[in-house]
């Protein structure tokens, strides 16, 4: 039965099926514009290396990639090497898609991961490494300087100095005074119910002490619907009635284009834009500290991963060390504009380096993120926190009873897998 | 060349290739789903096998407020968007039915959002609503004093009229083409017949003109309806079912369950129902009608 589902997914992929030949590896990427031209030095600074030994690469960038590689997953015709999404590593290492490969990759790039890129890529149940990416993303608070002057708001240069949230508060008053500011703070809800809502939005809620599911026993009654989260977004909630938040259907450009927000809650993909729209008046501010834990910032990213059923074992052990050696990981950053997701690699980098426009971004990524939930529900789980985001910030509703709602649909759903064995065991 | 049948046998052999296909492409994947509804089936495979659980999906859907939300607002857009779109189209037929100038320019330029993908109209159409100044808060500008605008999209009284709004607008002139064909189908010496009886043209439209798209009404009312069901594209692209599930449908639900979250057992059950209800739907309409027609 199961397999009549699949069938005509599988037929889709037979047209992509790449067998391998030994020391001939196929690597498929993501067909992303920043990252094409980093993925073509690699392919050919790898062959100019390892082709005369007899071993080469050929890395394929492929649009609608996910679902390219769920039908391949389906049809069995998976490459050598592919790239995943960081928080969808668990659910394909626990159903058996990918293999471990931390004894492939040479200790010392292993030692030298930022914490959190380590953290998400290690596979719960079994403590070993499945996925390993080679930058970091992190969510700050981008500042308009010149309105933040005029409003008299101090402006925290490190994270020692992050604002508290009471002292975000009294700024978001100060610049919602100003005449041309419509709406003082963009936290990007239009980008809808998506991953964004967690990516962005977990981190005020660890601040604060809470998160969106136990990361001991895997259950989210409780945690997700904590009074710490109650009370986190309660904060946002307010925030959006006293007209401090750029609705969704105010568009994009804000901040950066009409230049009526004055701060910008969003990752370092729209750092290009950002410098573009405000030039020397763009300032990057560490992010808040919502409670206890401090200022936290959001984490993770593609990176590699290698399919159950490569056999070619040696040859992309060679490959995934090269991909990680500093020089690669230092490329992959200044080409993207990520973070790099080696500490040797980050001073290599013109932006992240000491002294670089994005030494805070380095600075966050190795002190201050913390990873989205390692666990094969995490589609359920980031859709359920997302819904009640989205729902929080657009009306009068009951930040307690979203939150429940959230923490039943996850329960749910984990008790329906039997609790993901051997999760939560 | 003319085909003389041979019984049966040929007709079955005329028939079968769309058999094949409509068994294969539709009646198989109908009865799956019927299968999945009943099985905790997820999207891709996993380590743990499928389970038959009953009726749990049922009652899951049922017991889900989301779910009678997006029935509720899924009925309220049809019943909105039916009338609306068949009295615009039917207008716009009329009209370029008559003789006006540039009649040719004015039909070709109707039909320009047929030539538009529903993505690339609803994009623009989400600029229209921008807050605080788009274009349609532009006009409610002038009436209502500057630094005021309706958000339209992000407020739950209006968020589904502005689906309609734009979703009327984007196909009406589908329907406005099969009004033309239908019009044009109408013997004109029955009109000749009524002005030399000194009809005016209101009583021409009523008792020619109506009566005689009776067969296009009927069809175009099933297939607008049908069609107003399924709402989903510019639901997913605006405001991804919210706020709160104001814009939430029966099909944009039904996908949230078995993409984002891959439930496909679940999604599988709200198809089942979404299926049924439809039928159910369109029969009835077709037998009310038809009685009208006879009565």
């Amino acid at each position: 039965m199961k397999h009549a589902l699949y069938a005509g997914v599988a037929l889709a992929a037979c047209a992509m099926s790449s067998h391998a030949l030994a020391g001939q590896l196929t690597a498929w990427v993501i067909d992303g514009d920043s990252e094409k031209p980093y993925f073509t030095q690699l392919e050919e600074s790898f062959n100019a290396e390892f082709g005369a030994g007899g071993v080469t690469v050929d890395v394929v960038p492929i649009p609608s990639y996910n679902e390219a590689i769920q039908a391949a997953t389906l049809s069995g015709d998976l490459p050598d090497v592919i790239m995943v999404d960081g928080p969808n590593m668990a659910s394909m290492a626990w159903t058996g898609t990918i293999q471990p490969i931390g004894a492939m990759l040479d200790p010392a790039i292993l030692n030298d991961l930022l914490p959190a890129v380590l953290a998400q890529g290690t596979y719960g149940p079994t403590g070993e490494v499945y996925f390993v990416s080679p930058y970091d993303s992190g969510t700050i608070l981008w500042g308009n300087r010149a309105m933040l002057e005029e409003a008299g708001v101090r402006i925290p240069t490190s994270v020692d100095d992050a604002w508290t949230r009471d002292e975000m508060a009294e700024a978001l008053k100060k610049l919602a005074a100003l005449p041309q500011v419509e709406w003082p703070l963009d936290v990007k809800m239009n980008y809808g119910a998506g991953e964004w809502m967690t990516y962005g939005f977990s981190p005020f809620a660890q601040s604060n002490g809470g998160d969106i599911i136990d990361r001991q026993t895997w259950t989210a009654e409780g945690t997700i619907n904590s009074a710490a989260n109650v009370n986190t977004l309660t904060t946002f909630q307010d925030w959006n009635k006293a007209g401090y938040i750029v609705p969704a259907s105010a568009g994009d450009n804000k901040f950066y284009g009409e230049k009526t927000a004055a701060l910008s809650w969003v990752g370092n993909w729209m750092w290009p834009a950002h410098r573009e729209g405000l030039g020397d008046d763009l300032v990057l501010i560490p992010p808040p500290a919502f409670g206890d834990a401090g200022p936290i910032s959001a984490n993770g990213g593609w990176g590699w991963a290698v399919p159950t059923a490569s056999t070619n074992l040696e040859d992309i052990k060679t490959f995934l060390n090269f991909a990680m050696s500093s020089d690669q990981v230092a490329a992959y950053a200044d080409t993207t504009g990520y973070v790099p997701s080696r500490t040797s690699a980050i001073p290599m980098s013109e932006t992240y380096g000491a002294g670089g426009a994005g030494e805070i971004f380095a600075h966050l990524a190795a002190c201050c993120s913390v990873v989205r939930p390692v666990h094969p529900a995490y589609p359920v789980i980031t859709n359920a926190w997302a819904t009640a985001v989205v729902n929080v910030l657009s009306g009068d509703v009951d930040v307690k009873a979203e939150l429940d709602r959230a923490a039943q649909t996850i329960d749910q759903d984990i008790a329906d897998s039997d609790g993901y064995p051997p999760f939560g065991q | 060349m003319r085909i003389r049948t041979k019984g049966q046998g040929q007709e079955l052999a005329m028939l079968l290739p769309a058999l094949i296909f409509i068994t294969a492409l539709i009646v198989v994947p109908f009865l799956l789903s019927v299968w999945f509804s009943f099985t905790d089936q997820r999207l891709v495979p996993r380590p743990i096998p499928t389970k038959i659980i009953g009726t749990t999906n049922y009652e899951r859907m049922f017991a889900d407020p989301l779910f009678w939300q997006a029935i509720g607002n899924t009925v309220l857009f049809a019943l909105i968007v039916t009338p609306v779109q068949l009295a615009m189209s039917l207008g716009a037929a009329l009209v370029l039915n008559s003789a006006i100038p540039f009649r040719g320019f004015f039909r070709s330029v109707a039909i320009l959002p047929l030539l538009l993908p529903m993505t690339v109209i609803v994009s623009i159409w989400a600029v229209l609503f921008r807050i605080p100044s788009g274009p349609f808060n532009a006009i409610y500008q002038w009436f209502a004093g500057s630094g005021n605008y309706v958000d339209f999209l992000g407020n739950p009284s209006t968020a589904m009229l502005a689906i309609v709004a734009l979703s009327a607008w984007a196909t009406f002139p589908y329907q406005m083409l099969i009004y033309l064909a239908g019009l044009q189908d109408i013997p004109q010496d029955l009109y000749e017949a009524a002005r030399l009886d000194g009809a005016k043209s209101w009583q021409r439209f009523r008792y020619i003109t109506w009566p005689g798209l009776r067969n296009v009404n009927i069809f175009l009312l099933i297939i607008t309806t049908v069609g107003a069901l399924k709402l989903f594209t510019q639901v997913d692209i605006l405001t991804k079912g919210g706020p709160n599930g104001a814009t939430t449908t029966i099909i944009h639900y039904l996908f949230k369950q078995g993409y984002a979250t891959q439930k496909i057992g679940y999604a599988s059950a709200v198809a089942v129902f979404f299926f049924l209800a439809v039928t159910a739907i369109a029969l009835l309409q077709r037998r009310v009608l038809k009685n009208e027609g006879e009565a």
